[in-house]
């Protein structure tokens, strides 16, 4: 199993999601975060935002739907301009249901 | 070491971090997030919940998308990951869809910034 970290804009978020959801992929968790990239931030007039509002979706998936997965959401987030995100993968040893106690995902 | 990830109740916070507290492992940093899982949300036509039809054409609420939740992330030496797991399930297990789900992931290093300590010393 595979952890998929996806930090997109929030004006994208819906877009990631849904499409997730109409490939079959609908469990995961979401949450506001601010962060910064290469370009160090964005700088607007006088202002100078070192932090920019972005949402991390979570989704654990099989080995095998990683790539699947990855698609769908670099396409869904997708607008061109800096800023755009990145996806991060990990692996993940056991997974726990907690109200059956299974093993499974 | 291993993170643990657990995604749990808000509700059940507090029974949780008294369990861990009893088994002398009360590091944690909980996050509130808004998730799903298998069964996709909260639907009010499954979940049996009346909606009254004015309700339903104003606002097409058919239930919430994403539910708000607590991620718990733990990272423990790896001789004591059952003992928090088993915590956890025991201390959230309810029986009902939503109880949520721990995920267990390997961790290369940890440094406690105060003593620069790592490995196990750091956790």
């Amino acid at each position: 199993m595979k952890m998929i970290r996806a930090i997109v804009r929030p004006e994208t978020a819906d877009n990631v999601t849904e499409g997730l959801a109409e490939a079959g992929f609908y469990s995961m968790t979401k949450m506001s975060v601010f962060g910064r990239g290469k370009q160090k931030g964005l700088t607007v007039g006088n202002v100078h935002y070192d932090e920019l509002p972005k949402v991390l979706i979570i989704i654990v998936v099989e080995d095998k739907s990683v790539d699947e997965v990855m698609k769908v959401i670099q396409y869904k987030a997708y607008t061109g301009g800096e800023g755009d995100g990145k996806i991060f993968v990990s692996p993940v040893e056991q997974v726990r249901t907690v109200r059956t106690g299974s093993n499974e995902l | 070491m291993k993170e643990i990830i657990a995604m749990i109740r808000p509700s059940k916070m507090n029974a949780t971090k008294k369990s861990l507290d009893e088994l002398n492992v009360p590091s944690v940093t909980a996050i509130p997030v808004l998730g799903r899982g298998n069964q996709r949300g909260i639907n009010t036509i499954l979940a049996g919940i009346e909606v009254s039809k004015d309700v339903l054409a104003k606002a097409h609420i058919t239930g919430m998308k994403f539910v708000p939740k607590r991620m718990l992330v733990i990272v423990a030496k790896d001789e004591e990951v059952e003992i928090i797991v088993d915590a956890i399930i025991k201390s959230n297990k309810t029986g009902y869809i939503g109880d949520g789900k721990i995920f267990i992931c390997p961790t290369d290093n940890a440094l406690k910034v105060r003593t620069k300590e790592s490995g196990d010393a750091a956790l």
